[in-house]
């Protein structure tokens, strides 16, 4: 092996009930390079670093650090290693200054006594080197997100790492301090540490790296350096195939009435940050709207706003011509199938005919005098599990008992029965093997033809255009081109996905 | 190749799905009392006394007399009324350990109408001051509930805190010169109150009132409206997942307070029916941690207002067969405490125990049915 090399992970697999997390994976990061880890979600990016980092043992594979052979059982011995990592939600103690925080973990030189006045110099002595302006003294909680970030950075600094992962850094940041992170972390390689960055964002891998590994399906695809990967290669290979789309046949619709319109429409997520910004949209009736883009660019918000379980700052949202205010229980409305089912879309400890009920059990159906009529539900519940096809002994079992793909269609038997005439789709098909992706993407088109408007977020590009009439690209929530789902050119789509809006008009392009 | 199974249409009447709801939710708590009786009997035997002796001795108190019987049942009373606040908190997700402070709020409120003579039938007299517990407890459980719903404040600190507040606000009421105080006692008490508010003593001779069928009766209702009606359903919903029941259409903060207002005017009912049934009079104290008993009571029962009522039986007899348990064998009559404590916890353990079994039967089954189609691929 290459003295260079600061680490080598060699024919690593790792095998998790039912799946195969990582397929003989050999990687490979020399001293005094940025090395960006690339792959969908689930492509096995986490279990490779976590591997690295003692948080799982491989079930084979060798690790080398420095050229040497090591066995790494836990995260002590990684750190011994000099390996750190940064993970993407930050491992702060709110109430603990900057310096407790750094401190955190390291055995004190002369126990049992804290040596605050030593470290505290080399805390400023370190944040000097790298111009960092963090008090010591200030309580993690009242950093900026920017500056929490770097604390943890530091954390390692004063651990000694050489050998950096930063899972996903650019997730929680501002446009301007991601460039600032870049220029830091070239500091750091130009300091001897080497870097591993694991992201999705083509660009920001593009920007940042020198060489580029791409996992896909918990398989190695390749190595590429930099200079020689653009961003439809890198999506390419991300993906797998040279996304064709096998667009499913349709007839034109007919009608073109407005169902959904939002106007300027801007909100938050979460934390408070503009995760929307001045939407415009419409969807009409009989036509399969598909919303692309790099996950957290504001899909999740602009669903929810639509549901109404989000408020928008500013804007408005009609269905049908009714303004949205709040939840819309009305199923003949709106059908909506969350993003994550589990969380949001059914209750755990509920039976699989309560959650099918779970919208519907106090119409008139099913409440009469007050009264929940349990027979009526059964029954209903009963038809719904025989035309969905849900494979349960019986509807009055708990939900949990379900496989995932099961309890997947118990949210679409709940959300398509009342016939919406607006169906809101978020990431349906994520965790669902093929033919259930395809048993999904039929019941999209299906709803389409019977006269639905129908939206469609999917991160899944190949998806989105097998099965869209329109496709938009959402980047940090502004809509970059509205294309047409017959011509859309999987090229174009990619450039838009960065934010690279100039590719429209270098396209000709439409709309 | 794995036969789909066919599904029956299966209906069942309300008395079989209540029947079947007994059956499988008794099983674990009666696992558990029977595991506290053998793990106390080591206890007992470690005092040199014959376990069974003592048994027999708190059975025969409990139930051996028709005063015994009477004497569980009044101590179930109370029990019962705050186990089943509390068990109703536990299904919207809500941890009322207020019942204490809302059994003073009641008491205090069921007191100042039961002191008015009111020109009206006994009947209605009592029925206004029972209703006047409900209302105290359910005030005192609005500043919990509000705060938890709209303003994301712990409801277990806030109930908590209330205990003492009500608690010594009812020491000062009953204190001379205070409004509620009898005049020229020594004791900081509030007069008898009137004849027509008094619960009626069901048998002679004994203390038996009729709080103990009232809370049977409540315990019913609050079961069928959890079950049977949309608010229940609700309820529940927010219980399990409020994410679920908010994307569902559920303003779940309404019902948070809602579900707060209950269980704490149930508290309040525990507190009304001492005062209206046994005490008959409003005394610094007179809860005496019955309040906080009854949490036992309801994480016993798992949180079923049926199994509550059983719950509450069961703990009113170990209190009531205490004494002569003590008299018979010597063994103190806080062993009945040590018994209750220990069912609570088995009832805890053989639910996270089965909890694990569940996730590691589900695991096994998920892998293997991923198995087969990865091998059919």
């Amino acid at each position: 092996m290459d003295q260079k090399d600061a680490l080598r992970m060699e024919g690593i697999t790792k095998q998790f009930p039912g799946v195969l997390a990582n397929d003989n994976i050999t990687f490979d990061l020399r001293a005094g390079e940025v090395h960006g880890l690339l792959g969908e979600n689930g492509a096995g990016k986490s279990t490779l670093m976590n591997i690295l980092y003692g948080l799982h043992r491989a079930d084979s594979g060798k690790i080398y650090v420095q050229g040497e052979k090591v066995e790494i059982t836990s995260p002590r011995i990684a750190v011994d290693h000099g390996i750190g990592m940064v993970h993407q939600h930050f491992m702060l103690v709110d109430n603990l200054t900057a310096l407790e925080n750094v401190i955190l973990g390291i055995p004190p030189r002369h126990p049992p006594l804290l040596q605050l006045d030593s470290d505290r110099a080399r805390f400023k002595k370190l944040a000097e080197e790298y111009q960092i302006e963090i008090d010591p003294s200030t309580p993690a909680w009242q950093l900026p997100v920017g500056d929490k970030q770097w604390l943890e950075i530091l954390k390692q600094l004063f651990r000694e790492a050489k050998i950096l992962v930063l899972d996903e850094p650019t997730a929680v940041l501002a446009p301007s301090q991601v460039l600032q992170l870049f220029k830091r972390v070239r500091q750091l390689v130009a300091e001897g540490c080497a870097v591993i960055f694991i992201s999705h964002k083509l660009d920001e891998v593009l920007e940042v790296t020198d060489r580029i590994t791409v996992l896909r399906d918990g398989r190695l695809i390749g190595t590429i350096a930099t200079e020689e990967a653009t961003g439809p290669k890198l999506a390419q290979m991300m993906v797998g195939r040279a996304v064709s789309s096998d667009r499913m046949p349709r007839q034109p619709s007919k009608t073109k009435k407005k169902v959904l319109e939002i106007k300027g429409l801007y909100c938050n997520d979460d934390r408070g940050i503009p995760a929307v910004r001045d939407l415009n949209l419409i969807v009409h009736a009989g036509e399969i709207l598909g919303v692309a883009g790099v996950d957290g660019n504001g899909q999740r918000e602009l669903a929810e706003c639509i549901a109404g379980m989000r408020k928008p700052e500013k804007g408005v949202i009609l269905i049908n011509n009714g303004l949205i205010t709040g939840v819309i229980r009305d199923q003949s409305v709106l059908g909506y199938i969350p993003e994550d089912k589990n969380k949001t879309g059914l209750i755990d400890g509920f039976t699989v005919e309560e959650n099918l009920v779970m919208k519907t059990f106090d119409t008139p159906n099913f409440t009469r005098k007050g009264i929940l009529q349990w027979n009526a539900i059964r029954e209903a519940a009963n038809d719904l599990v025989e035309e969905y096809d849900i494979k349960t002994p019986d509807s009055t079992i708990a939900i949990h008992n379900l496989s995932g793909g099961n309890q997947q269609r118990v949210v679409i038997a709940r959300e398509l029965n009342g016939e919406p005439a607006l169906l809101l789709t978020s990431q349906p098909t994520r965790g669902l093997d093929l033919g259930a992706v395809e048993s999904v993407h039929k019941i999209l088109l299906k709803e389409r033809n019977r006269g639905a408007a129908v939206i469609f977020i999917s991160t899944e590009l190949p998806e989105v255009m097998a099965v869209s009439d329109r496709i938009i690209v959402l980047f940090k929530g502004e809509i970059m081109g509205d294309l047409d789902g017959d011509t859309a050119d999987v090229n174009l789509i990619g450039e838009l996905m960065l934010g690279h809006r100039d590719a429209l008009k270098a396209a000709g392009g439409a709309s | 190749m794995i036969k789909r199974e066919l599904v029956k249409p299966r209906m069942d009447s309300l008395w079989q799905t209540t029947l079947k709801d007994i059956v499988f939710t008794s099983a674990r708590p009666v696992y558990a009392i029977v595991l506290a009786f053998v793990v106390s009997a080591i206890m007992i035997v470690a005092s040199k006394v014959n376990p069974i002796t003592a048994y027999v001795a708190l059975f025969q108190g409990a139930f051996g007399s028709l005063a015994g019987l009477a004497n569980t049942c009044v101590r179930a009373t109370p029990l019962l009324f705050g186990g089943l606040g509390i068990a109703y908190g536990f299904k919207a997700g809500l941890l009322n350990i207020g019942a204490e402070g809302q059994m003073y709020a009641g008491g205090a409120a069921a007191t100042v109408v039961a002191l008015t003579p009111l020109p009206v039938p006994a009947v209605l007299h009592v029925t206004l001051a029972v209703s006047a517990g409900f209302a105290g407890g359910l005030i005192w459980g609005f500043i919990p509930g509000y705060l938890r719903a709209y303003r994301g404040v712990s409801e277990i600190v806030v109930t908590l805190m209330l205990n003492y507040v009500g608690i010594y606000f009812i020491n000062w009421l009953v204190e001379e010169p205070h409004p509620l105080a009898e005049l020229n006692t020594t004791f900081p008490q509030s007069p008898i109150i009137e004849k027509s508010a008094q619960l009626p003593i069901l048998i002679k001779g004994t203390s038996m009132h009729a709080g103990i069928i009232l809370g049977v009766v409540l315990g019913l209702i609050l079961y069928l409206l959890l079950r049977y009606t949309p608010s229940g359903f609700k309820t529940r919903m927010i219980g399990q997942n409020p994410e679920a029941a908010r994307y569902a259409g559920v303003r779940v903060e309404k019902q948070i307070l809602f579900a707060m207002l209950i269980s704490a005017g149930f508290g309040g009912l525990a507190g009304a029916s001492e005062v209206l049934g046994l005490k008959l009079r409003l005394f610094d104290f007179f809860a005496g941690g019955v309040g906080y008993e009854a949490i036992a009571v309801a994480l016993l029962a798992n949180g079923n207002p049926l199994g509550v009522i059983f719950s509450a039986f069961f703990f009113g007899a170990l209190k009531a067969g205490a004494n002569k348990m003590q008299i018979v064998s010597g063994i103190e009559s806080s062993m009945a405490l040590i018994v209750l404590a220990l069912a609570v916890l088995f009832v805890i353990a053989i639910g996270f125990g089965e909890r694990r079994l569940r996730s590691k039967r589900k695991k096994d089954k998920d892998s293997t049915e991923r198995g087969i189609r990865a091998y059919g691929d």
